[in-house]
């Protein structure tokens, strides 16, 4: 392996490139993902059947909670990865931590929406409005249940192996995909919660 | 020392608390439809502009091009495919 | 036994009872002739596990064969049952099954892989690479691709085919109308398969954006890996958009959900939408690389280079763009307004202009060319007219109002037969012809490939030419039998010659194959078209480093360059070359996922559960991998370099 010490350890390696600029155009793929989501989120959300709508099961308290968290994890990646390029690997691996107990609160919040959905007769079964609802939602959080193991991994794997340019790699790219699931929060945030409360 | 400091992050996470903020404005005060969506839209782009540019680092390689054109003609298909849908779906049967 | 009753045919004839006892059969012999042969260890150590995106092309061109057999006995079958008024030979059931196989197995599981094969192949030799971005990735895209295409044929011998056409519209896709597992079988292995595709794209997209030879700019690039890119990045972004349907649709028919159903809220026309946002970039997914091979070969037989290169690119970007802002010409009589018709009609008949400049481009590389007809040269030449046929066809079809006439019709189904056999599967049987030479060290009998391409050109247009006559008046298509009172039996048993001819023409091949295999001269040269670009500037067969030293390019024909003004492609010395290793992980991968995607078919949760644990625990052994892949010294890439220029 050929190292280019003049860039940060995650672009050192001609591979480590490589899978940089692959990880983005999987990011663009992901962008039509939830584009098709929010296609059909807004072609169907007004097809409740009888059923709730938004207005009916949305609270904000929740969501608030979710998208500062969320937000907040954003922050503390980025924080990691700053003391990635510093060479600091024990405040990068807190950072780190810090980040993937977020996700972790971000899901116990969402589980507890979804629980909290199906007891207000808003099942994935009750309307295309629940379906679609759910389905785009559910989507997001599989992302971030996907992030955490990933995330854990590469924790384990800096704390055993130290930031070499793969492991830096590694972290660097799990910040993109960590970002992107902030990024597509906000428009849910948006466009689905806010949307549909206003 | 300075460099120590991460202030772009910083700015960006004030930033993008702020948005949020502004966007909450939607929920908590009685706005039309019209004014709402136009107040969502920008704080939406705008925060993920936020993202991409401050903690995603999308410019920062030798690949920057490539980086913002993938990501520019996936929102740009992106937003084809919600707009069609919805002329399709609803807006055209009017 | 209740169990085992879902797991039989709903509908069975002779003849699925007979495929069944010949599946069998095959299999059987397949796994005896390995053992007898001892060729289980080669199996797993050469192709099995490869990484090299050479034979991972060649395993995609052989699925591709394999499912144009499967595909065109089907389409043989249909014709055969149109052939004669009220003809007795298959019932709608069959009919309806055949169909949606045909379309399937023939767009996704045939074009597809055919295109991917010659991808893999021809691009990193093209652009002067040592392998793709990320070989073990290609693996894994391969073999999700083959079980996909696996799962999918076996629905007709376990479970029951799907039978609601290749588009699986709902209502009728869903459980209310398509009570067998058939459909459930259409989305799951078309969501298998195109995970593997999504991961293609990803792959040669980073390929070809990073991997060219020093001094390879953009606008240096050969035509095909231009087309290549361009249809790679269709891929990554219309292939999440089928992603999501099939998984809506799935959970439509498994999970209860609402999305396309006709009560509570369900909208079944979305299911259209979306199938159609992916469905048309589909489609220059499939052209954009065969007008790329095209490119290739009506230059290299010409002998000039090719005309208007810039504008080649830009009506290919142009294309790009275009393909995802005309879908709703699917469905003009859905049911939407005039002026939302009129802005998909206007974006329709506008994609016709990229695609005319093309056609002009290739007569004006024909114009002056020192014309050489070989095989693969009389696929192009008789593309172009028939391609235009096909194309002005499609600009009718575009116009929503005149639309109402045509629609669903025999007309319809002229068509787009007439882009994708002139348009594709010429292409890549020109492809195939035109890069055998490099994949298998000899050359295909000229005389039969030629006699393949005229049968192949009459009975095409003996089979298509009457469906626009009899779709014009009014032969609705997907119909299993129509009254002699209609007067279109004559034109369809015209057409049902044409496919008896089309199928003479795909036997020559194959015979063709064997013939070659047996008599053809393994003494060739590593160009033997005396051909333009990098990929004829390495030894046949091509080392697995492919390159020994890497080419500084130039130009645009950067081959035809070296050998014609003395251009040096080789500069340095040999120096150890770093390649990656084999991974037994993307087969065994494929395999779970074959057992995860049967499982969800029939429902069966807890086999479900357990391969969904054994994909994770796969990608969780690859996360804590340590895999730096090998070394070849530069004795052995010497040794190796020696022989082959010795065999030459």
């Amino acid at each position: 392996m050929k190292i280019d010490n003049s860039l940060p350890l995650e672009y050192s390696t001609e591979e480590n490139r490589l899978k940089i600029l692959g990880f983005w155009i999987f990011l663009g793929a992901e962008i039509m993902l939830f584009g098709t989501l929010f296609a059909s989120y807004f072609t169907l959300v007004d097809r409740t059947a009888g059923g709730p709508d938004g207005a009916e099961i949305f609270k904000i308290t929740p969501v608030l909670i979710e998208t500062i968290v969320l937000l907040t994890s954003s922050f503390t990646i980025g924080l990691a990865i700053h003391a990635m390029r510093l060479g600091k690997k024990k405040a990068m691996l807190a950072f780190l931590g810090v980040t993937l107990l977020l996700g972790a609160g971000f899901l116990g919040v969402e589980i507890y929406e979804f629980v909290h959905y199906v007891h207000e007769g808003a099942g994935i079964q009750t309307s295309a409005f629940t379906s679609i609802l759910l389905t785009t939602l559910g989507t997001h959080g599989a992302h971030v249940t996907l992030g955490f193991f990933w995330g854990l991994f590469i924790l384990l794997q800096v704390k055993k192996r130290g930031l070499t340019p793969e492991t830096a790699n590694k972290s660097f790219i799990f910040s993109l995909y960590w970002h992107f699931l902030d990024v597509v929060w906000i428009f849910i945030f948006s466009f689905i919660y806010l949307k549909g409360m206003m | 020392m300075k460099e120590l400091f991460p202030a772009k992050q910083v700015m960006g996470f004030v930033f993008s608390l702020i948005l949020t903020a502004v966007a909450l404005l939607v929920y908590f005060m009685d706005m039309s439809f019209e004014l709402g969506m136009t107040v969502l839209l920008v704080t939406a782009f705008i925060q993920a502009g936020l993202q991409l540019v401050v903690f995603m680092h999308a410019g920062e390689s030798e690949d920057k091009a490539a980086i913002y054109t993938n990501v520019y003609y996936g929102l740009f298909i992106a937003l084809v495919t919600i707009f069609g849908t919805l002329l399709c779906m609803i807006w055209g049967y009017i | 036994m209740d169990f085992f009753d879902r797991f039989a045919i709903p509908h069975p004839s002779p003849a699925i009872y007979a495929s069944m006892v010949a599946i069998g059969l095959t299999m059987i012999a397949v796994l005896a002739g390995l053992t007898y042969f001892k060729k289980w260890g080669y199996l797993w150590r050469e192709w099995l596990t490869t990484v090299d995106h050479k034979r991972i092309g060649i395993m995609y061109l052989i699925s591709a064969l394999l499912m144009l057999f499967r595909g065109g006995v089907d389409a043989i079958m249909l014709r055969a049952q149109l052939a004669t008024p009220d003809a007795k030979l298959l019932d709608a059931q069959h009919y309806n099954e055949i169909f949606s196989t045909h379309g399937v197995v023939m767009i996704l599981f045939m074009a597809m892989p055919f295109i991917m094969a010659l991808m893999n192949f021809v691009v990193p030799l093209q652009i002067g690479a040592r392998d793709v971005a990320f070989p073990r990735l290609n693996a894994l895209s391969f073999w999700l691709f083959f079980m996909g295409a696996m799962l999918f044929n076996i629905s007709f011998v376990i479970g029951g085919s799907p039978d609601a056409g290749w588009t699986s519209y709902f209502p009728l896709a869903g459980n209310e109308f398509s009570e067998s597992v058939g459909t459930n079988y259409y989305m799951i292995a078309i969501q298998i398969a195109g995970i593997g595709t999504l991961m293609t794209g990803i792959n040669f997209m980073t390929t070809i954006l990073k991997m060219r030879a020093p001094g390879m700019t953009l606008m240096k690039m050969p035509m095909f890996t231009w087309s290549s890119l361009v249809a790679n990045v269709i891929i990554v972004f219309a292939f999440p958009v089928l992603t999501v349907a099939l998984a809506m649709g799935t959970m439509d028919r498994l999970f209860g959900t609402n999305f396309f159903t006709t009560d509570n809220g369900g909208m079944d026309m979305l299911w259209a939408n979306l199938f159609w946002v992916w469905g048309h970039p589909e489609v220059y997914i499939l052209i954009l690389p065969a007008f790329g091979i095209y490119s290739e070969i009506i230059s290299t037989f010409a002998r000039r280079n090719l005309y208007g290169y810039k504008s080649m690119v830009f009506s290919m970007v142009i294309i790009a763009g275009y393909s995802f802002l005309v879908w709703a010409h699917h469905f003009f009589t859905m049911g939407q307004g005039a002026l939302t018709n009129s802005i998909f009609s206007i974006t329709t008949m506008a994609i016709a202009v990229p695609t005319g400049v093309k056609i002009f481009n290739w007569l004006f590389t024909l114009w002056k060319g020192k014309i050489e007809i070989t095989t693969p040269m009389l696929y192009a030449i008789l593309f172009i007219p028939l391609f235009t046929i096909g194309g002005v066809t499609g600009v009718m079809l575009a116009m929503s109002a005149a639309d109402y006439q045509y629609h669903n019709t025999m007309f319809l189904v002229a068509h787009f037969h007439n882009v994708i056999i002139p348009g594709v599967v010429f292409a890549m049987l020109a492809g195939l012809t035109y890069y055998w030479p490099k994949m298998f060290g000899f050359m295909l009998n000229e005389k039969l490939g030629k006699w393949a391409a005229w049968l192949l050109s009459i009975g095409f247009l003996l089979a298509f030419m009457p469906m626009y006559i009899t779709g014009l008046d009014g032969q609705a298509r997907r119909m299993y039998t129509y009254s002699e009172s209609t007067g279109y039996g004559p034109l369809n048993m015209v057409s049902f010659i044409g496919a008896l001819i089309m199928a003479v023409g795909f036997a020559v091949i194959v015979y063709n194959i064997y013939y070659s295999i047996r008599y053809a001269s393994r003494d060739i040269s590593a160009d033997p078209w005396d051909a333009r670009t990098l990929e004829w500037a390495t030894h046949t067969p091509v080392p697995e480093y492919n390159f020994a030293v890497v080419p500084q390019v130039n130009s645009i024909e950067a081959y035809w360059d070296s050998k014609k003004k003395g251009q040096v492609l080789f500069k340095d010395k040999y120096e150890k070359i770093h390649m990656p290793n084999s991974s037994g992980v993307p087969f065994i991968m494929g395999c779970i996922f074959f057992a995860w995607g049967f499982s969800f078919v029939f429902g069966l949760w807890v086999p479900l559960i357990l391969t969904t644990i054994g994909i994770f625990v796969c990608m969780a052994l690859r996360s804590f991998e340590k895999d730096h892949g090998h070394y070849i010294s530069v004795e052995e890439v010497e040794e190796t370099e020696t022989k082959l220029r010795g065999a030459k």
